[in-house]
Protein backbone atom coordinates (compact mmCIF):
# COMPACT_ATOMS: atom_id res chain seq x y z
CA UNK A 1 0.00 0.00 0.00
CA UNK A 2 1.33 3.33 -1.11
CA UNK A 3 2.78 5.78 2.01
CA UNK A 4 3.51 8.79 -0.18
CA UNK A 5 2.03 11.92 1.62
CA UNK A 6 -1.50 12.54 0.62
CA UNK A 7 -2.78 16.19 -0.76
CA UNK A 8 -3.83 18.05 2.15
CA UNK A 9 -6.83 20.20 2.07
CA UNK A 10 -7.30 23.34 3.80
CA UNK A 11 -8.35 23.34 7.37
CA UNK A 12 -12.09 22.88 8.44
CA UNK A 13 -12.51 26.10 9.33
CA UNK A 14 -12.07 27.70 6.49
CA UNK A 15 -15.02 25.61 4.98
CA UNK A 16 -19.15 26.67 5.02
CA UNK A 17 -20.54 23.45 7.13
CA UNK A 18 -22.44 20.92 4.76
CA UNK A 19 -24.84 18.11 5.90
CA UNK A 20 -22.55 15.97 3.99
CA UNK A 21 -19.51 17.16 5.26
CA UNK A 22 -20.34 16.55 8.52
CA UNK A 23 -21.35 13.69 7.57
CA UNK A 24 -18.43 12.43 6.41
CA UNK A 25 -16.44 13.43 9.69
CA UNK A 26 -18.98 11.91 11.71
CA UNK A 27 -18.20 8.79 9.64
CA UNK A 28 -14.43 8.75 10.56
CA UNK A 29 -15.48 9.51 14.37
CA UNK A 30 -17.61 6.67 14.72
CA UNK A 31 -15.39 4.50 12.94
CA UNK A 32 -12.55 5.44 15.34
CA UNK A 33 -14.97 5.46 18.39
CA UNK A 34 -16.26 1.92 17.22
CA UNK A 35 -12.36 0.77 16.81
CA UNK A 36 -11.93 1.31 20.46
CA UNK A 37 -15.20 0.17 21.45
CA UNK A 38 -14.66 -3.56 19.99
CA UNK A 39 -12.26 -3.48 22.92
CA UNK A 40 -15.17 -3.05 25.81
CA UNK A 41 -16.67 -6.55 23.17
CA UNK A 42 -13.56 -7.99 23.98
CA UNK A 43 -13.11 -7.36 28.00
CA UNK A 44 -16.51 -8.13 28.29
CA UNK A 45 -16.20 -11.75 26.45
CA UNK A 46 -13.01 -12.30 28.57
CA UNK A 47 -14.61 -11.71 31.37
CA UNK A 48 -17.46 -14.67 30.95
CA UNK A 49 -14.58 -16.70 29.76
CA UNK A 50 -12.77 -16.02 32.92
CA UNK A 51 -15.14 -16.85 35.30
CA UNK A 52 -18.44 -15.99 37.37
CA UNK A 53 -16.37 -13.61 39.75
CA UNK A 54 -14.64 -11.26 36.83
CA UNK A 55 -17.84 -11.38 35.09
CA UNK A 56 -20.06 -9.96 37.80
CA UNK A 57 -17.53 -7.16 38.72
CA UNK A 58 -17.64 -5.94 34.75
CA UNK A 59 -21.22 -6.09 34.78
CA UNK A 60 -20.99 -4.20 37.85
CA UNK A 61 -19.14 -1.35 35.58
CA UNK A 62 -20.91 -1.90 32.82
CA UNK A 63 -24.63 -1.45 34.05
CA UNK A 64 -23.33 1.69 36.14
CA UNK A 65 -24.79 5.04 35.05
CA UNK A 66 -21.34 5.98 33.17
CA UNK A 67 -20.95 2.24 31.94
CA UNK A 68 -24.60 2.47 30.71
CA UNK A 69 -23.46 5.92 28.74
CA UNK A 70 -20.38 4.79 26.91
CA UNK A 71 -22.39 1.60 25.63
CA UNK A 72 -25.18 3.86 24.84
CA UNK A 73 -23.04 5.96 22.96
CA UNK A 74 -20.85 3.13 21.14
CA UNK A 75 -24.43 1.73 20.09
CA UNK A 76 -25.06 4.91 18.24
CA UNK A 77 -21.97 4.89 16.67
CA UNK A 78 -21.98 1.48 15.38
CA UNK A 79 -25.47 2.22 14.21
CA UNK A 80 -24.48 5.45 12.69
CA UNK A 81 -21.35 3.95 11.10
CA UNK A 82 -23.32 1.33 9.82
CA UNK A 83 -25.85 4.23 8.32
CA UNK A 84 -22.76 5.96 6.35
CA UNK A 85 -21.44 2.69 5.41
CA UNK A 86 -24.44 2.13 3.44
CA UNK A 87 -24.75 5.29 2.36
CA UNK A 88 -21.05 4.72 0.51
CA UNK A 89 -22.26 1.25 -0.44
CA UNK A 90 -24.96 3.46 -2.91
CA UNK A 91 -23.06 5.84 -3.50
CA UNK A 92 -20.27 2.89 -5.19
CA UNK A 93 -23.17 2.65 -7.60
CA UNK A 94 -22.65 5.94 -8.91
CA UNK A 95 -26.52 6.29 -7.57
CA UNK A 96 -28.04 9.22 -5.55
CA UNK A 97 -24.72 11.55 -6.08
CA UNK A 98 -26.81 14.92 -7.92
CA UNK A 99 -27.20 17.87 -5.29
CA UNK A 100 -30.15 17.48 -3.46
CA UNK A 101 -30.18 13.67 -3.18
CA UNK A 102 -26.52 13.62 -1.67
CA UNK A 103 -27.88 15.59 1.05
CA UNK A 104 -31.02 13.77 1.33
CA UNK A 105 -29.29 10.61 1.97
CA UNK A 106 -26.91 12.39 4.25
CA UNK A 107 -29.70 14.23 6.45
CA UNK A 108 -31.21 9.76 6.02
CA UNK A 109 -28.18 8.48 7.92
CA UNK A 110 -28.21 10.93 10.77
CA UNK A 111 -32.16 10.55 11.18
CA UNK A 112 -31.93 6.73 10.56
CA UNK A 113 -28.90 6.28 13.44
CA UNK A 114 -31.03 8.45 16.04
CA UNK A 115 -34.08 6.55 15.49
CA UNK A 116 -32.51 3.31 15.22
CA UNK A 117 -30.54 3.65 18.55
CA UNK A 118 -33.47 5.47 20.34
CA UNK A 119 -35.81 2.70 19.19
CA UNK A 120 -33.06 -0.20 20.36
CA UNK A 121 -32.40 1.08 23.84
CA UNK A 122 -36.11 1.86 24.16
CA UNK A 123 -37.93 -1.74 23.15
CA UNK A 124 -34.37 -3.68 24.55
CA UNK A 125 -33.92 -1.68 27.50
CA UNK A 126 -35.86 1.19 29.02
CA UNK A 127 -39.33 -0.79 28.55
CA UNK A 128 -37.99 -4.18 29.27
CA UNK B 1 7.10 17.04 11.85
CA UNK B 2 5.93 20.45 11.48
CA UNK B 3 8.56 22.17 9.33
CA UNK B 4 8.77 22.36 5.45
CA UNK B 5 11.78 20.31 4.54
CA UNK B 6 10.39 17.57 6.32
CA UNK B 7 7.35 16.84 3.84
CA UNK B 8 7.52 14.79 0.89
CA UNK B 9 7.26 16.45 -2.16
CA UNK B 10 4.48 18.19 -3.36
CA UNK B 11 2.34 16.45 -5.09
CA UNK B 12 0.48 17.85 -8.63
CA UNK B 13 -2.60 17.42 -10.07
CA UNK B 14 -1.19 16.48 -13.20
CA UNK B 15 1.43 13.57 -11.49
CA UNK B 16 -2.21 12.50 -9.88
CA UNK B 17 -3.58 12.32 -13.37
CA UNK B 18 -1.29 10.70 -15.09
CA UNK B 19 -1.18 6.67 -15.41
CA UNK B 20 2.53 7.02 -16.26
CA UNK B 21 3.62 8.25 -12.73
CA UNK B 22 2.12 4.97 -11.31
CA UNK B 23 1.12 7.58 -8.17
CA UNK B 24 -0.13 5.08 -5.38
CA UNK B 25 -0.45 1.17 -5.73
CA UNK B 26 -3.35 0.30 -8.05
CA UNK B 27 -3.59 -3.02 -6.79
CA UNK B 28 -3.10 -2.71 -3.16
CA UNK B 29 -5.41 0.34 -3.39
CA UNK B 30 -8.07 -1.48 -5.19
CA UNK B 31 -7.81 -4.80 -2.99
CA UNK B 32 -7.50 -2.60 0.33
CA UNK B 33 -11.08 -0.56 -1.63
CA UNK B 34 -13.12 -4.01 -2.23
CA UNK B 35 -12.17 -5.60 1.43
CA UNK B 36 -13.48 -2.61 3.38
CA UNK B 37 -16.44 -2.99 0.86
CA UNK B 38 -17.21 -6.49 1.53
CA UNK B 39 -15.94 -6.54 5.25
CA UNK B 40 -18.48 -3.65 6.04
CA UNK B 41 -21.31 -5.58 4.23
CA UNK B 42 -20.74 -8.58 6.23
CA UNK B 43 -20.56 -6.04 9.72
CA UNK B 44 -24.35 -6.01 9.43
CA UNK B 45 -24.50 -9.08 9.99
CA UNK B 46 -22.15 -8.79 12.66
CA UNK B 47 -24.56 -5.73 14.16
CA UNK B 48 -27.66 -8.32 13.81
CA UNK B 49 -25.60 -10.91 16.32
CA UNK B 50 -24.31 -8.51 18.57
CA UNK B 51 -27.62 -6.96 19.17
CA UNK B 52 -29.08 -10.40 19.74
CA UNK B 53 -26.36 -11.35 22.04
CA UNK B 54 -26.44 -7.98 24.12
CA UNK B 55 -29.99 -8.15 24.25
CA UNK B 56 -29.95 -11.58 25.68
CA UNK B 57 -26.81 -11.32 28.11
CA UNK B 58 -26.19 -7.65 29.37
CA UNK B 59 -25.86 -8.15 32.69
CA UNK B 60 -26.50 -11.66 33.01
CA UNK B 61 -24.83 -14.28 35.07
CA UNK B 62 -22.17 -16.68 33.38
CA UNK B 63 -24.11 -19.70 33.20
CA UNK B 64 -26.18 -17.90 30.80
CA UNK B 65 -23.80 -16.30 28.75
CA UNK B 66 -22.33 -20.28 28.11
CA UNK B 67 -25.84 -21.49 27.38
CA UNK B 68 -26.36 -18.80 24.49
CA UNK B 69 -22.58 -17.92 23.56
CA UNK B 70 -21.78 -21.74 24.07
CA UNK B 71 -23.90 -23.12 21.55
CA UNK B 72 -21.83 -23.31 18.79
CA UNK B 73 -24.17 -22.21 16.06
CA UNK B 74 -24.38 -18.95 17.85
CA UNK B 75 -20.20 -18.68 19.13
CA UNK B 76 -18.83 -20.14 16.11
CA UNK B 77 -20.19 -17.28 13.48
CA UNK B 78 -19.97 -14.51 16.13
CA UNK B 79 -16.32 -15.34 16.59
CA UNK B 80 -16.18 -15.34 12.49
CA UNK B 81 -17.66 -12.09 12.36
CA UNK B 82 -15.24 -10.68 15.15
CA UNK B 83 -12.55 -11.87 12.98
CA UNK B 84 -14.28 -10.06 9.78
CA UNK B 85 -14.20 -6.63 11.65
CA UNK B 86 -10.99 -6.88 12.99
CA UNK B 87 -9.68 -6.65 9.42
CA UNK B 88 -12.73 -3.83 8.88
CA UNK B 89 -11.03 -2.26 11.65
CA UNK B 90 -7.69 -2.21 10.78
CA UNK B 91 -8.36 -1.22 7.02
CA UNK B 92 -10.37 1.68 8.21
CA UNK B 93 -7.87 3.00 10.42
CA UNK B 94 -5.07 2.28 7.87
CA UNK B 95 -6.91 5.13 5.75
CA UNK B 96 -6.85 7.42 8.58
CA UNK B 97 -3.13 7.12 9.14
CA UNK B 98 -2.37 7.53 5.64
CA UNK B 99 -3.93 10.89 5.75
CA UNK B 100 -2.22 12.63 8.47
CA UNK B 101 1.03 10.47 9.03
CA UNK B 102 4.01 9.88 6.26
CA UNK B 103 7.14 7.68 6.36
CA UNK B 104 8.37 6.53 9.57
CA UNK B 105 5.95 7.76 11.71
CA UNK B 106 3.37 6.26 9.58
CA UNK B 107 4.84 2.59 9.92
CA UNK B 108 5.39 2.74 13.67
CA UNK B 109 1.51 3.86 13.81
CA UNK B 110 0.53 0.73 11.40
CA UNK B 111 2.17 -1.19 13.22
CA UNK B 112 0.41 -0.44 16.63
CA UNK B 113 -3.08 -0.63 14.31
CA UNK B 114 -2.08 -4.59 13.05
CA UNK B 115 -1.41 -4.78 16.66
CA UNK B 116 -4.00 -3.73 17.94
CA UNK B 117 -6.69 -5.46 15.66
CA UNK B 118 -4.82 -8.79 16.08
CA UNK B 119 -5.18 -8.59 20.05
CA UNK B 120 -9.02 -7.35 20.15
CA UNK B 121 -9.80 -9.87 17.78
CA UNK B 122 -7.60 -12.64 19.16
CA UNK B 123 -8.84 -11.78 22.61
CA UNK B 124 -12.60 -12.24 21.59
CA UNK B 125 -12.26 -14.89 19.43
CA UNK B 126 -10.25 -17.06 21.90
CA UNK B 127 -12.57 -16.19 24.70
CA UNK B 128 -15.87 -17.37 22.52
CA UNK B 129 -13.44 -20.32 21.76
CA UNK B 130 -12.57 -21.67 25.18
CA UNK B 131 -17.09 -20.88 26.35
CA UNK B 132 -18.11 -22.87 23.37
CA UNK B 133 -15.46 -25.66 23.57
CA UNK B 134 -14.52 -26.13 27.57
CA UNK B 135 -17.94 -24.02 29.18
Amino acid sequence: MSVRARPTSPHLQIYRWTITMAMSILHRMTGIANYAGMALLAIWLIAAAMGQEPLMALNFIYGSWFGQIVLFGFSWSLVHHMCGGLRHWVWDFAAMMEPGQREAMAWATIAASVVITLLIWTVFVWAA
Amino acid sequence: MGSLNMRETIITREQVANPRTHYGDAKASTRHFITQRVTGLINVVFLGFLLFIVVRLAGQDRADMVGVIGNGFIGIPFAVLIGIVAVHMRNGMRDTLEDYLHGRMYSLAMMLNTLFCLIVGLAAIGAIVKIVFWG
